[in-house]
């Protein structure tokens, strides 16, 4: 337990490529409501150093543990463990997520505009959309890729519709060689934009995570 | 010498909190007279009140320009104007023009290479080749 809370803590410094594999190994005992989160390694900033221990100038990186962290062998532990790594990455300042519209794919943050190649359908300026088909969210040290989408319960991303466009009058002259006839194509390709609102991650409901503890 | 702040506007980010309808006038006008009008005399008589209705944001002027090709002016919140002329079109021609003009936001039309239009910095950072992973020679 004490060890599984050192790792935890452990990933909050700058070091360790060996524990990514560690959760890599744990993802695989993961609930049914899984949470597909890894950890990426941490910058090695100064300031995250600093924070930590006093500087010490013999060693400015310390040498990570040369072993990786055991697995934990309890399933209710193993259940924690992407939960925790869920609230790491909600607490993270500033995150993204890329969502599928229609079959194209945008990374998008809150406050992004976004010009989509096509008009939507059925809908009017000024209404809110809501972004299901999310295929992962990030943030600068998480990542949570769905298999292959997260699960619509764990985010809220919103959009506003803002505008239908389109692009400028485009032509195209087509002529054959030896044949003074110039046929000309039009194209005017008709966008709408969106604007992303917000990008919340929910809480894992507590009696779906303890569903899922039990059922492992 | 006394640090004065450094001066900062707020990025306009409209949809973001609130929805502002950008299209904030229309005009049309028309001429009693000619028959490219025909249309958008009918449009006036019988659709346009509902057009105004659905959109309470737009003000809307009813002008006659005698001798005129009839028009649509839309005026946005940029300041910018918008005019398509309506002569010859049906009724419902003319609403579909009216909608475009709703829809639109007044800015210049312009083409696209990104598709996602952003202010915030990179959430990952920038590459580095000391950060991150190792590389294990």
């Amino acid at each position: 337990m004490l060890l599984v809370r050192a790792i935890q803590r452990s990933l909050l410094r700058p070091q360790v490529i060996e524990t990514c594999s560690s959760f890599k190994t744990v993802s695989s005992i993961t609930p049914r409501f899984s949470l597909p989160i890894r950890s990426r390694t941490i910058a090695t900033t100064p300031h995250l150093r600093i924070s930590s221990a006093p500087p010490k100038t013999s060693a400015p990186t310390s040498p990570p543990p040369k072993t990786p962290p055991t697995v934990p062998s309890d399933p209710a532990l193993a259940a924690h463990e992407p939960l925790a790594l869920l609230t790491a990455l909600k607490v993270q300042p500033s995150k993204y997520i890329i969502v599928k519209i229609q079959g194209f794919s945008f990374l998008i943050t809150p406050g992004d505009k976004v010009v989509l190649p096509f008009l939507l359908k059925d809908v009017r300026v000024g209404d809110t959309l809501r972004l299901t088909h999310a295929t992962t969210i990030g943030s600068r040290d998480y990542t949570m890729n769905g298999n292959p989408y997260i699960d619509e319960r764990l985010f809220e991303c919103r959009a506003t519709f803002l505008e239908e466009t389109a692009e400028p009058l485009r032509k195209k002259e087509k002529k054959k060689r030896r044949t003074r006839r110039i046929k000309t194509v039009k194209s005017k390709h008709r966008y709408s934009v969106l604007r992303i609102k917000e990008l919340i991650i929910n809480d894992v409901p507590p009696a779906v995570a303890a569903a899922a503890g039990g059922s492992t | 010498m006394p640090i004065s702040a450094l001066q900062a506007v707020s990025k306009a980010q409209n949809g973001v909190g609130a929805f502002i309808l950008q299209c904030k006038r229309m005009e049309f006008n028309f001429c009693d007279w000619a028959g490219s009008s025909k249309g958008m005399r009918s449009f006036l008589k019988h659709s346009l009140s509902q057009f105004a209705k659905e959109n309470p944001q737009i003000e809307i002027i009813v002008a006659p320009r005698p001798n005129q090709t009839p028009i649509i002016r839309g005026t946005y919140i940029n300041g910018r104007e918008k005019v398509i002329p309506v002569d010859g079109l049906e009724i419902q021609q003319i609403l579909q023009k009216a909608q475009l003009l709703r829809n639109s936001s007044g800015a210049k039309l312009k083409r696209i290479t990104r598709p996602v239009i952003s202010l915030n910095e990179s959430v990952r950072g920038i590459f580095s080749p000391f950060h991150g992973k190792k590389h294990v020679i």
